[in-house]
């Protein structure tokens, strides 16, 4: 960026997913504190409902500590989505603006835009769809798909346009 | 930000590896950590030593993400906001070298394993955590009263330029 240029924003509908996603996150965040004892009533009532695939045995010593374990893991999920939701929806405002500022290509920009918009935003909801699933599949198998569904894919889009935008950035600054 | 965001997905990707080669250099750094040859004790101490690794690595990610932030929003407010060049500069250099505190966190990993928990961490807390935090501590302050200076300034200045009632 020459000291003239200023920076310019990204595309309304990458700002407006972004403040979206914040929003999620707040919400979630105080939806979490609030209504703690209700999800956590719902998740283990859930998980009761199929011991089989917690491996419960019907022995209490035993099936409260797998509960346990599971409703921590179950916390947690929710707790990593607040966090990640806030992060990312602020990451999208930063990236995307040096996008839009830096990346002057007509068919590059739009795309690394989305990618980092698409990548930004889906990722964190993998925590909120493996607090989901942990009392219908179990603990493994709900990060096995949450992975797969979620985290593999947007997580790596993410990974490869900050790639992308920090070699374009080098790049500008070798050129000047 | 892209280390960091990297820093995460092999953290959750590669866990058992990570795990594998931590246990691996605790043996391979034995008398760095102490290890006595009761196997309990020993167990206990590479329990320890990988924790401390998976720590670095968590707030490695965590504080790159942030700090990335940080420094793209607070040097926009510099070049915005600060309108004396030595100050800018001096800003611009605290700044980003504080950009580079979650960088402390990978030698606090690889310190813990390679020297030992306790001498790992110190050796990162002293070198580069509290040099690094510092600088990110030194150029806040210093910008906070960049912007007071500034908006001393432009007070009696909107006053002068003010429409009358």
């Amino acid at each position: 960026m020459t000291p003239e240029t200023t920076w310019r924003l990204p595309p309304v509908w990458v700002l407006l997913v972004a403040v979206v996603l914040i929003v999620c996150a707040e919400v979630g965040g105080a939806s979490m504190s609030r209504f703690k004892i209700e999800l956590t009533r719902w998740a283990r009532g859930t998980m009761l409902t199929r011991p089989a695939v917690h491996g419960l045995v019907g022995v209490r010593d035993v099936d409260e500590r797998i509960l346990d374990e599971a409703l921590v893991k179950f916390d947690a999920g929710l707790r990593l989505f607040h966090m990640h939701a806030e992060g990312m929806g602020l990451v999208i405002i930063a990236t995307t603006t040096v996008a839009a500022t830096l990346v002057r290509t007509a068919p590059a920009r739009p795309v690394l835009v989305s990618l980092l918009t698409v990548g930004g935003a889906c990722y964190p909801l993998g925590y909120l769809l493996w607090a989901a699933l942990i009392p219908y599949v179990g603990l493994e198998r709900g990060k096995a798909l949450a992975e797969w569904v979620v985290w593999i894919p947007f997580g790596g889009a993410t990974i490869v346009a900050l790639w992308w935008l920090t070699g374009v950035v080098a790049l500008g600054l070798v050129r000047r | 930000m892209a280390l960091g965001e990297t820093g995460g997905a092999a953290m959750s990707q590669l866990r058992p590896s990570i795990a594998r080669y931590a246990t691996a250099r605790v043996n391979a750094n034995a008398p760095a950590h102490g290890l006595s040859g009761s196997a309990e004790y020993d167990d206990e101490v590479r329990g320890r030593a990988v924790y401390s690794v998976e720590t670095g690595l968590s707030f490695f990610h965590l504080h790159a993400e942030g700090l990335g932030l940080i420094l793209f929003f607070t040097s926009t407010l510099v070049a915005s906001a600060v309108p004396w060049r030595r100050a800018r500069a001096a800003l611009y250099v605290l700044l980003t070298a504080g950009g580079l505190f979650p960088i402390g966190y990978l030698v606090y990993g690889a310190g813990a394993l390679e020297l030992g928990r306790d001498a790992g961490i110190e050796l990162a807390e002293r070198w580069v955590l509290t040099p690094l935090g510092g600088a990110a501590i030194a150029g806040l302050i210093a910008l906070a009263v960049c912007l007071a200076v500034r908006s001393r300034h432009a007070a009696p200045a909107r006053a002068d330029v003010a429409p009358p009632p």
